[in-house]
């Protein structure tokens, strides 16, 4: 099954054998070819560049053409300011500057970076298509709306109920001209990303943003297509009526609770997405904090119409090895059971469990730190391939299999830093994480410790 | 004078008119203009702050709350000053330089505004001198504000420019937090327009 498969099965709401996995690399993918924000989010071939290397580091199931809400609000009239490291932001607005709708110029293929978009998708779609689900994202009509009108429009929404509804009513049809250019294009998913719906009670949801949408999701299905209804931002109190919409899934931001959203979408039939944090744990922590996130999270989704995800637009900066390091918990199941071991443990000092005596020993002490060899297929080859490699190199060698299933295991990992399983530790070193080296290189790394040993 | 139950309910509902009519018939009667701030407008905007911490009210209500209280300053401010009423202390408020996001800043001042502060409204985009201008122009505190994740350490420049000059830095945001604050080394930090105001009067030790 390929990656695509498992996230079009996981957004239609199915049992998967692991979690779908989308990172939601935006300008993100300026930062992994060395170019800022601007010039990527302005360019066909960076962006194709951008997401084939995000693609080889990430291993995803699926990901955004391109993640910028203003795409829409350019072309409509609205300036951007643009920066290096963050997607541009809107400056003015063309409702709030005397213009009427009417005024506001047409929305097609040809407008704006639309013929970025497509040959990006195009190009997307031919290279990595076949085993990636590629998303066009639109921005959301409440968003839209409030880039057309600025801040004006929560005054107005008391004020001037039906001129409001009149411009979301109209950022609802150029959703869908948005939409229409993706499906066009070989789109498979089309996520609505509307973030300032957050900041909107649910009875201002219901009544100004759920018909809007509605019209979108049900154009989007009409055509045969797949929707997503995707809020940054905190959205807690407006889970409920964002699950009553007429989306096929709903991704959500980092302040959710997934195991209160599985329940919402549960009863509505929904798929739900979401929702790894982007500054405290991506952008600031360490693949060891990536990994918890990631199995805190899988743990309260479950496995049934369930996508991995950060919970917005990747910051431009994050650390790929913390990106590298969720695509493991989501491709080696061996990665999740160390994970979970790590974290049942992570208030015990393990005080009690002792190192071997690797300056004391007289032979090169091999630790190989595993799941368990009889029940885990790649930690019986790495203990056979260092029973063979004792044998061949021309040292004495002492080989301890710590199995993390019982509790002096997981202290040995812990004490010795391992991350991953299974791992080679040589004299306390962690040598080989996860991929068993050929004979001749694990005899060397053997044999080199012993030459180390002796001259200290 | 006690609380004006109206004049309460209309500044929590945002009825403008309504403020601007009791507050009027309540300078008529000759009321204590302070005390028509603080007994009955400051705490409304109080109420509808705790309502937003508690997810109860949202950007909307916030805003329309807050310009029903400004119809009502219009009225009192000449008034207050007039009396001699001396406001809560002097802060500054603005977005951190390459961050033009300026709605959660706008709640911030309004809120604190409405909680008797006089607010320099800094803007958006700031660097560090013009937060530096603002504490020479008396701000006792300053408030730095960021949505952005490639913003928000920009902050800390700004607490370091700030070392030494006697004013209170406190910060907030998306994605700002207790942590971030206390490792910049910030003096007070909040996760909400309400909490701002509450942080504000901690941080200059003024009495919740």
């Amino acid at each position: 099954m390929t990656g695509k498969e498992i996230l079009l099965d996981a957004i239609q709401g199915k049992i998967t054998e692991r979690p779908a996995w989308m990172p939601f690399v935006g300008c993100h993918g300026g930062f992994l070819v060395g170019r800022t924000a601007k010039e990527y989010l302005q360019s066909a071939e960076l962006i194709v560049e951008g997401l084939l290397k995000a693609k080889s580091l990430y291993k995803p199931d699926g990901m955004p053409v391109m993640f910028d809400l203003q795409i829409e609000a350019e072309i409509l009239g609205c300036n951007l300011h643009w920066a290096d490291e963050v997607p541009p932001a809107v400056t003015s607005h063309p409702l709030a500057m005397g213009k009427k709708i009417v005024d506001l110029p047409e929305l097609d293929e040809t407008k704006g970076r639309f013929p970025i978009i497509v040959q990006a998708l195009e190009t997307l779609k031919k290279e990595i298509g076949q085993d990636t689900a590629l998303y066009g994202l639109v921005c959301g009509p409440f968003t839209l709306a409030l880039h057309l009108l600025g801040n004006n429009i929560f005054l107005d929404m008391y004020d001037n109920e039906d001129a409001v509804l009149e411009v979301i009513n109209y950022c609802a049809d150029i959703c869908i001209k948005s939409a229409d250019i993706y499906l066009d294009h070989g789109a498979d998913v089309i996520a609505v990303v509307d973030p300032m719906t957050s900041q909107i009670s649910p009875e201002h949801f219901e009544q100004f943003v759920t018909p809007a949408m509605n019209r979108v999701f049900d154009h989007i299905r009409s055509r045969g297509g797949i929707s997503s209804i995707f809020v940054c931002g905190d959205v807690t109190r407006n889970l409920e009526v964002m699950t009553k919409t007429t989306a096929d899934n709903i991704s959500v931001d980092e302040q959710v609770d997934m195991a209160h959203l599985r329940e919402l979408c549960e009863a509505q039939g929904k798929s739900f997405g979401g929702n790894i944090k982007l500054t405290a744990v991506l952008l600031l922590g360490d693949a060891n904090d990536a990994r918890m996130e990631v199995l805190d999270i899988m743990e309260k989704s479950g496995r049934k119409g369930f996508i991995l995800a950060p919970g917005c637009d990747l910051p431009y900066a994050v650390p790929s090895k913390n990106l590298q390091a969720v695509a493991e918990m989501v491709h080696d199941e061996y990665a999740r059971e160390a994970a979970k071991s790590l974290s049942a443990k992570a208030d015990d000092s393990f005080d009690d469990v002792e190192l071997p005596d690797y300056l004391g020993a007289r032979a090169v002490v091999v630790d190989v730190i595993t799941l368990d060899s009889t029940s885990c297929a790649p930690c019986q080859y790495m203990m056979e391939a260092v029973e063979k490699a004792a044998d061949a190199a021309m040292v004495k060698v002492w080989i301890n299999e710590h199995k993390i299933k019982v509790r002096e295991g997981i202290g040995v990992m812990m004490k010795l830093g391992v991350k991953n399983l299974p791992t080679i530790c040589i004299n306390g070193e962690p040598t080989f994480a996860s991929i068993i080296p050929d004979q001749t290189t694990l005899v060397k790394a053997i044999e080199k410790a012993a030459i180390e040993k002796m001259s200290i | 004078m006690a609380r004006n139950e109206a004049l309460f309910e209309a500044v929590i509902k945002g009825k403008r008119p309504d403020v601007t009519a009791i507050v009027q018939q309540e300078v008529d009667k000759g009321t204590n203009v302070a005390e028509i701030l603080m007994e009955s407008m400051i705490p409304a905007m109080a109420e509808i702050g705790e309502r937003f911490s508690r997810n109860e009210a949202y950007v909307p209500e916030m805003l329309i709350a807050a310009r029903a209280m400004q119809a009502g300053l219009d009225i009192l401010d000449p008034l207050l000053a007039a009396a001699g009423h001396e406001p809560l202390g002097k802060v500054a408020i603005g977005t951190v330089k390459g961050d033009l996001h300026d709605i959660g800043k706008n709640l911030v001042a309004m809120m604190l505004k409405g909680a008797g502060f006089e607010v320099m409204d800094l803007g958006v985009d700031c660097d560090v001198d013009k937060y530096k201008d603002a504490v020479a122009s008396g701000a006792q505190a300053v408030l730095l504000s960021a949505l952005l994740t490639t913003t928000m350490p920009y902050m800390k420049e700004i607490v370091e420019g700030l070392k030494g000059s006697g004013a209170k830095v406190l910060i907030g945001g998306a994605p700002v937090t207790k942590e971030y604050a206390d490792g910049i080394g910030a003096d007070g930090y909040a996760d909400d327009a309400n909490t701002a105001v509450k942080a504000t009067k901690a941080a200059l030790g003024l009495a919740a």
